[in-house]
């Protein structure tokens, strides 16, 4: 889409939203008298459920009260937001994806949402049951929604299985079995062609500029005992960049590439094609996320649903040379659920919002959101859920209503955490043995988790400056593996970072963080 | 135009014209002279003032601190502070050069390529041949750049290239070249990469303006004994002339409008340097970074280049004794 195009697209989204929203809250202003309308804002990954649906109908019997919901596809939620923000038409309740954008953040400080810090105790699901991630969701010491639960810690390390058992090799534990296995990948020809075709471990170009990004290497930072994203260090707060563990991690991944035991293009492979290497048999290491895993067994079944259970292994996060291990963890949530005070004025009002949340919260209001309805849509085996009849056209709506909608509400339960609810049934021993392990490795690799204390605040510099700042040490770093920076290039990047304002942002953040008591 | 269109004058309105300057009509008399015509002008002008003026109001956030919630009239003024953090900001001279670094080579090479390929299609003829050739060079304009960068891709990746390894096997082994991610092959792959999209598509109007040219003026360069490059040289080239001068002026406007899906595809942390242009930064501040205001300053400057780059070369086109644009 041209630049023109997307503008015009954002002035007709203006308009529309201005309509519809204002069409919305003529409704809620009627409704304000009996309150028996709620209108929400969620995100949607397919077609809208209809307001009539089996789902829509038996979440409004629960809770007790209509629903007004816009569906904005999650591809322009963003943006969606934003406009919505800027409409001064704001739903009762929205699910905000990125709580720490200025958009939101300014919003939010100007009053447009309940500070909801000291008002959940009261309801028993909405209490935070994990105060890591409740201080991770916060909005500069603030807490403007109820956070919507992820796994706590993702990281993960994905193995070809057959390759390993070709070769006759364990499953990695420290930094430098990964490098022998990635070492063996490259030079013993794991795939038995005869050629020396394959190369260790797969990494991609990693999206946007920011420095702490979830990327294969900050995990590997992390591993060496960088800090993750910011670190107290004699009671100063220094960057994941600045410390001698980073540079020990640097050299590390130096050596991958350096001997070729990456993918050689690396610093341009696309991510959306990272498992492409690895399912066509060129490379057989992915360091990501634990669902990637998922989708590689879903990769392979595609190609051989015979043996496709035999290809996939997965191994938690690694300890370093001296046998200290440090995990990456993740932020615990993904956006937050927040309640507007446009209609929802005085605290009675909030406190009836806030009761309707708990009870979607609540493990009936769980399972109805991720699951459907017990007996209908699904039943229950082993204490996970598998589908009845899911041919049969009722049900894909009910299936569609639930997985590519309602399940945006839940803020107990998601993929990857059940919570109250059930989780889906996988066929193969293979991935029931997957999903075991990947709850055992998450809760061990919680214990070592290094946490990012900046995540609670944040520094005016950043967002003013950030889009002079960020580029410049994530593409040192990218210059210096690929042998275009030395060492001391890189650290004068690191000090010109320092100059050009990230010595503010540290004094920001550190005022910031002892504020929050994080 | 509009003179041509006018109606005669009657002789009363010629008589009230003597004494008077020639061509000098009093405004309330050409009003009414021409009512139509300025009545068919209304449409057209409100399309103007509605979604081309009236968006400028806008731009005056760029003047501002633009917050949403507080919208236009609330958000606090702050005069240039955003131009002044533009220019004295380490990003500028780098923003500013590989922006018109990349138009230079946009003019130089992408200008003139759909003058040379209408020119020798013009010159082919067996006309199926020619219409065939025609259809299949439109092709790539209506493919979107995602695909582009897709296919580059595949051509040109160090791990499975087919254009990459067959000039590693040509020029004789040695180390792979990652052309993908190389800073001084960024500005050749968008070259090509524009000359490849954008130049069969642009041959329509000078075919069109070929098509114009008088046949009876190539008879009679016959007859004079003026070969085929002769005729070309005399007769085509004068012919086409005004066409390709306009069309100079018009993408001299856009030169500093580099294709913003095209540079972000190709831009990675290895050659960043050379690929940050204008517009790759303001959706970068504006849209990734909610700095509406900065992102605002940044476009309007490079609009107010465009517009200077305009005037420029109508000035320019004038003074090489062309017919400018206005």
């Amino acid at each position: 889409m041209s630049a023109a195009r997307r503008r015009l697209l954002a002035g007709l989204l203006t308009l529309t939203t201005a309509a519809a929203v204002s069409a919305c809250s003529g409704g809620g202003d009627e409704a304000e008298g009996d309150s028996s309308t709620l209108s929400m804002m969620v995100p949607l990954f397919g077609t809208a459920p209809d307001p009539k649906g089996e789902i829509q109908t038996a979440v409004e019997k629960l809770i007790g009260k209509k629903l007004n919901i816009t569906w904005v596809p999650n591809a322009e939620y963003n943006e969606k937001t934003n406009v919505t923000l800027a409409s001064d038409a704001l739903p009762d309740v929205m699910v905000i994806q990125d709580n720490k954008g200025p958009s939101f953040v300014k919003a939010a400080e100007a009053g447009a949402f309940w500070d909801l810090t000291d008002k959940l105790d009261k309801y028993p699901n909405l209490k935070p049951k994990s105060e890591q991630t409740w201080i991770n969701s916060k909005t500069n010491a603030k807490n403007y929604g109820i956070y919507r639960v992820r796994p706590l810690l993702r990281s993960a390390i994905v193995i070809r299985k057959d390759w390993l058992e070709k070769l006759d090799l364990e499953m990695p534990k420290t930094t430098d079995d990964l490098y022998k296995i990635a070492k063996a990948f490259t030079e013993k020809d794991p795939d038995g062609n005869g050629k020396k075709d394959t190369y260790g471990m797969i990494l991609p170009k990693w999206p946007g500029t920011t420095f702490s990004a979830s990327s294969p290497y900050n995990v590997m930072d992390v591993w060496f005992g960088a800090p993750n994203n910011y670190g107290m260090r004699d009671g100063k707060l220094v960057p994941e960049f600045d410390v001698p563990e980073f540079w020990e991690a640097q050299k590390y991944i130096k050596k991958f590439i350096d001997e070729g035991l990456v993918n050689p293009d690396w610093a341009t492979l696309d991510t959306a094609k990272w498992n492409d290497p690895f399912i066509q048999g060129k490379g057989g290491i992915i360091i990501d996320v634990n669902v990637r895993a998922g989708q590689l067994f879903d990769g392979f079944k595609e190609l051989d649903a015979e043996t496709y259970d035999e290809k996939v292994a997965m191994a938690g996060n690694l300890s370093r040379p001296d046998g200290k291990k440090f995990s990456y963890p993740f932020t615990g949530f993904n956006g937050i659920i927040a309640v507007s005070k446009q209609h929802v004025r005085t605290e009675a009002q909030l406190d009836e919002v806030l009761k309707v949340l708990d009870k979607l919260a609540s493990k009936e209001g769980s399972i109805l959101v991720s699951n459907g309805i017990e007996g209908r849509n699904f039943k229950v085996e082993d204490g996970f859920a598998v589908k009845i009849n899911d041919q049969d056209p009722q049900m894909k709506v009910i299936n569609n209503d639930v997985e590519k909608a309602f399940i945006q509400l839940g803020m107990t339960s998601s993929v990857g955490v059940p919570g109250g609810a059930y989780e889906w049934m996988r066929p193969s021993q293979a991935e029931k043995d997957w999903l075991k392990q990947r709850d055992e490795l998450m809760n061990l690799d919680l214990q070592t988790a290094v946490h990012d204390p900046s995540l609670p605040v944040i520094s005016q510099t950043a967002v003013e400056k950030g889009a002079t700042l960020n580029p410049i040490v994530t593409d040192a770093r990218i210059k210096y593996l690929a042998g275009e920076l030395t060492e001391e290039q890189f650290k004068a990047e690191i000090k010109r970072w320092y100059d050009s304002g990230g010595t503010q942002i540290l004094t920001e953040l550190q005022e910031g963080i002892s504020k929050v008591g994080g | 135009m509009a003179t041509d269109l006018a109606p005669p004058a009657t002789k009363a309105a010629r008589k009230a014209e003597k004494g008077r300057r020639p061509g000098r009509v009093p405004v309330r008399t050409a009003l009414l002279r021409y009512r139509w015509l300025y009545l068919m002008l209304i449409p057209g002008l409100l399309y103007f003032v509605l979604f081309k003026y009236l968006p400028m109001y806008g731009l005056s956030i760029a003047f501002q601190d633009f917050v949403p919630f507080l919208g236009y009239s609330d958000s606090p003024w702050v005069g240039l502070k955003h131009f002044e953090n533009l220019f004295t900001g380490p990003d500028f001279g780098r923003l500013l050069f590989n922006t018109l670094f990349l138009a230079l080579l946009t003019a130089l090479f992408v200008f003139p390529a759909p003058i040379i390929v209408a020119l020798l299609l013009n010159e082919l003829r067996v006309s199926v041949f020619k219409r065939y050739v025609q259809s299949l060079i439109y092709i790539p304009h209506f493919l979107s750049w995602t695909i582009v960068f897709s296919l580059t891709y595949l051509l040109f990746s160090v791990d499975f290239g087919v254009v990459a390894s067959w000039i590693h096997s040509l020029s004789g082994g040695g180390p792979k070249v990652d052309y993908m991610a190389q800073p001084e092959w960024f500005r050749p792959l968008v070259i090509l990469q524009l000359l490849w999209k954008t130049s069969g598509w642009g041959t329509i109007i000078y075919l069109a303006a070929l098509a114009g040219v008088d046949p009876n003026l190539y008879e009679a360069a016959r007859m004079d004994g003026a070969g085929r490059w002769r005729q070309f040289w005399h007769v085509t080239l004068p012919a086409i002339r005004p066409t390709i001068v306009v069309m100079a002026i018009l993408t001299s406007g856009n030169l500093l409008d580099q294709s913003f899906e095209q540079i972000w595809l190709l831009t990675n942390s290895l050659n960043r340097s050379v690929a940050d242009v204008f517009d790759t930064f303001v959706y970068y501040v504006g849209v990734t970074q909610g700095g509406y205001s900065y992102a605002t300053a940044v476009g309007l400057f490079k609009g107010v280049a465009g517009v200077v780059l305009i005037f420029g070369s109508n000035w320019l086109a004038k003074r090489l004794g062309q017919r400018g644009l206005f």
